[in-house]
């Protein structure tokens, strides 16, 4: 029993302690922060109650961000989801190559952001991108002017680049819960005369729920803090069209280029955000319980 | 009379015939669409790489050109003008040596939640997987000043110790999930056998979980390999960047220098590594992903 005890407390404490020091503790120490006024490291700290969250309900830009990050969560989500559900169906539809359709789509999650930032940077630019000399090529005009990465258009350009990103990783893991249903199922419902729809929304979807809400809940925290992507796709300098909540919180209070900076303002902002992540989890969790059917 | 069965004979291949036929018609648009998706991502992949080994006014000239040459000097240039044999030397080490600790950090916790359930065990666990719900720029700040109170701040080790503790919310999720799939019965075995708790994690437990092991050790390389924003928040010292962060630099410069093709060529520096560990092990990969989030 001793040996036991021992054996417990060796084996979880280093990890524990590395990730309580370097995550748990700096995550319930935001919470502090986010209430003061502090324009720097080695500034002094002010201070400001709740101000910063006040402000924050105020702030044009912040509601923008929030606006872009819930954009991305609802609207990107709805259309990754559908893709991976109709690109995972297609794959299982007892065609050949199906591991090498997966493996293909999914290939982008294995590739650094930076370089498929880049890689779409290629296809969206306006004088020898892919896409604009394509329509040149086929004679669009209309086309062929088209910016996707002027400041109207550079958000949804770059959902567009997310969504093909994100399908691959949605489909691996939606195509490994239809592997474990029964083909059975299939071939009685095939006796019946059931259709291909009929077939997804009664048992596919339904024997699949344990591995969608397990999806949805990751996506969502996937959305939420979205932060790498946007940034990097905006170049140097991004315009607040683009702006994500994480991009704000970095750009208050490290990304500026004149270095005022607000890291009470900001750590406020990865409050809000966790908050949101938390809401919305549970939330989900709650809408997306069901019995679960044993088979 | 002896006419009839086989007139039924050739109508019955004619329709087994006509079911191939169909079921391969139904098919087509499974392949088109699926087919499209694929070739869209190996072509733009295909594309860059030709790209890179262009020179820019052949690739402003026109776009969809072979290259006539093949210019290797961009990836030299890349490499040695821009710096990034360092970085990737620099990405090689933080990025090996951490996945090294979080491993041995991991395995050993993972399985101390899966097997040897204690009081509040579960709370630990429930610790450990509400990581993966904080979002990191949370934590930007607060770390910043933990950083530089342990004069961690700027350096590769202080990137590293980030990279450890960031990935152990997922890692130890992922291989407790695995060990719990494992069978019971070679341990019970060896505690029969006598057998100490140390001996048996070390000799049946590490050797049985060795494939979930490798899953995470790939998992955690890619992921940390591509990673540029803690980079980006706690490395100013452009000597000390990862390569990630490199390219990032690299091509926030593309405004002044023009120079695609050379960005070209740093991109695919930094693809190389991981799309031919995906080639080899995109099976392992895959079966990563769903070994936390499909229960087997």
């Amino acid at each position: 029993m001793k040996t036991r005890k021992r054996l417990i407390i060796l084996f979880l404490l280093p990890a524990s302690l590395v990730y309580l020091v370097f995550f748990l503790i700096p995550a319930v120490w935001a919470f502090y922060y986010s209430f003061f006024d502090w324009s720097g490291f080695g500034q002094n700290m002010k201070f400001r109650g709740l101000g910063n969250y006040r402000e924050l309900f105020h702030d044009p830009i912040f509601l923008l961000s929030l606006r872009n990050t819930l954009f991305i969560l609802v609207v990107g989500g709805i259309i990754v989801f559908a893709l991976a559900l109709l690109l995972s169906v297609l794959a299982n539809s007892g065609i050949r190559g199906k591991k090498f359709f997966r493996a293909m789509i999914f290939l982008p999650n294995v590739i650094a952001t930076i370089a498929l930032v880049t890689l779409w940077a290629f296809i969206y630019n306006p004088s020898f991108g892919l896409i604009n000399s394509f329509f040149e090529l086929i004679g669009w005009e209309a086309g062929a002017k088209f910016t996707f990465t002027s400041m109207n258009h550079i958000f949804y350009s770059m959902l567009i680049a997310l969504i093909w990103i994100e399908v691959g990783f949605y489909l691996v893991l939606i195509m490994a819960g239809m592997d474990k249903i029964p083909l059975e199922y299939y071939e009685a419902a095939k006796l019946e005369g059931a259709s291909q729809w009929q077939m997804l929304t009664g048992i596919t979807i339904p024997l699949l729920w344990d591995v969608l809400s397990v999806a949805v809940v990751l996506y969502t925290i996937f959305a939420l803090k979205i932060f790498e992507f946007p940034y990097a796709f905006s170049q140097i300098q991004p315009p607040p069209e683009i702006y994500t909540v994480g991009m704000y919180l970095y750009i208050e209070g490290f990304g500026k280029r004149d270095p005022i900076y607000r890291l009470g303002y900001a750590t406020a902002i990865g409050v809000v955000l966790l908050l949101c992540v938390i809401v919305i989890v549970l939330l989900l969790r709650r809408l997306m319980r069901r019995e679960v059917i044993q088979y | 009379m002896s006419a009839e069965p086989i007139t039924t004979q050739s109508s019955q291949s004619r329709q087994r015939a006509w079911d191939k036929i169909k079921k391969w018609a139904n098919h087509v648009p499974a392949y088109l669409i699926l087919g499209f998706w694929s070739l869209f991502t190996i072509f733009i992949i295909l594309w860059v790489m030709m790209s890179s080994l262009k020179t820019n006014k052949e690739l402003f000239k026109d776009v969809w050109a072979l290259p006539t040459k093949l210019h290797f000097e961009n990836y030299a240039k890349a490499l040695f003008a821009v710096d990034m044999e360092y970085y990737f030397l620099n990405s090689l080490v933080v990025v090996l040596i951490s996945v090294l600790v979080i491993l041995i950090l991991s395995a050993p916790a993972a399985y101390v939640l899966s097997r040897k359930k204690f009081k509040g065990s579960t709370w630990f666990m429930l610790a450990f997987i509400a990581g993966i719900g904080i979002p990191i720029p949370l934590l930007f700040i607060p770390l910043f000043v933990i950083m530089t109170t342990l004069k961690m701040n700027n350096t590769l080790l202080g990137l590293g110790v980030l990279f450890i503790a960031l990935s152990l919310p997922f890692t130890v999720f992922m291989l407790s999930g695995f060990f719990a799939s494992l069978p019971v019965e070679l341990e019970e075995a060896a505690i029969v056998d006598g057998a100490s708790d140390f001996q048996v994690f070390f000799r049946v437990m590490l050797p049985l979980g060795m494939p979930g092991l490798i899953t995470a050790a790939i998992f955690n390389f890619i992921g940390l390999w591509n990673e540029y924003q803690l980079a980006l928040v706690f490395l100013n010292d452009p000597n000390k960047s990862t390569l990630s962060l490199g390219l990032y630099s690299l091509s926030n410069g593309m405004e002044y220098t023009g120079d695609w093709v050379g960005l070209m060529a740093g991109v695919v520096i930094v693809m190389i590594p991981t799309i031919l560990l995906y080639i080899f092990l995109s099976e392992k990969m895959i079966s990563g992903i769903t070994m936390g989030a499909v229960k087997s």
